[in-house]
């Protein structure tokens, strides 16, 4: 069989992932079956057999559809399924989506800012005005106005980074939650 | 007005008939079933439509299917055939096709 006839055979395998393995080997047998026949009686090439299949998603997602409805019927396992997975995905957008977001949102405004305070006491004490609404102080320690400045570059970008991760970790959290309800 | 579209729907509304009819006489396979159908500009169904539409029949009951080895060197072949619950989803389909047509004789004649 031609390697493109097998990548299609492969992308159909990749998109029917959401069906058992056994039923999946079924499938592809099938459309195997069905390109060879179309091969041999009709004498297409495999760009025909490709056109005339059609787009694989498009074709997974036909059986796809299908396997839905079948799932259509009452079943108290699978409604259980659904009810402790939308009971833990609700809890997760109420408590963890607002976090992470507003925490990783609040980190990249701070790294902007921080920075910003750092040059305005930087230029400040270099022109002689005194801002002593902007102070860099940890503890007792009070940074003096140069060092203010590297500070609140080093911090501005730790902050971004922390703002970074929570970010990301906002995304993998619905990724995660997106593939788990495909798998439902 | 658009006759493509509501010819697609009156495909989409018999295909299942169609298909069950021609199974209903001997056991079919995939390829056979489309060639079949193409005879038929009106019935001509792609593989992406009648495949689905196969395992969702036999989901349902109302086919049951079987693999065979060719003889000519071909990869083994799906054979569909109907089934006892297929035979009388098929006899209360053929009603309501009778039903449809005079339904449609009578409006016709007015």
């Amino acid at each position: 069989m031609e390697t493109n006839l097998l990548n299609y055979l492969e992308k159909i395998d990749k998109y029917l992932k959401p069906i058992g393995a056994a039923e999946r080997a079924d499938i592809i047998n099938e459309i195997k079956s069905e390109m060879q026949e179309l091969e041999a009686k009709d004498k297409l090439s495999s760009e025909q057999i490709i056109e005339r299949l059609g787009n694989p998603k498009e074709l997974a997602g036909a059986y796809l559809g299908q396997s839905i409805t079948k799932n259509d019927s009452f079943n108290l396992r699978k409604l259980c399924t659904i009810i402790i997975f939308y009971s833990l995905a609700g809890l997760g957008s109420v408590f963890v989506l607002p976090f992470t977001s507003i925490v990783g949102v609040t980190f990249m405004i701070c790294g902007v800012i921080v920075p910003i305070c750092g040059a305005v006491k930087l230029l400040g004490a270099i022109v002689g005005i005194d801002t002593p609404y902007i102070m860099f102080q940890f503890g007792t320690y009070t940074a003096s106005p140069v060092m203010a400045f590297l500070l609140s570059i080093l911090f501005g970008i730790l902050f971004i980074l922390a703002g970074k991760f929570f970010w990301k970790l906002t995304i993998q959290y619905i990724q995660m939650i997106s593939s788990r309800k495909k798998k439902i | 007005m658009n006759i493509e579209d509501w010819k697609s729907q009156i495909k989409r509304g018999t295909l299942e008939f169609s298909i069950l009819l021609m199974i209903s006489k001997r056991s079919y396979y995939g390829y056979e079933i489309i060639s079949e159908l193409n005879k038929w500009q009106i019935l001509a169904a792609k593989e992406s439509t009648i495949y689905p539409l196969l395992r969702r029949l036999l989901k349902e009951g109302y086919l049951s299917s079987y693999w065979q080895e060719t003889t000519e060197g071909l990869p083994p072949r799906k054979y569909y055939s109907i089934t006892d619950t297929g035979r009388t989803y098929l006899d209360a389909m053929s009603v309501e096709w009778e039903n449809l047509l005079t339904a449609m004789d009578g409006l016709r004649d007015g």
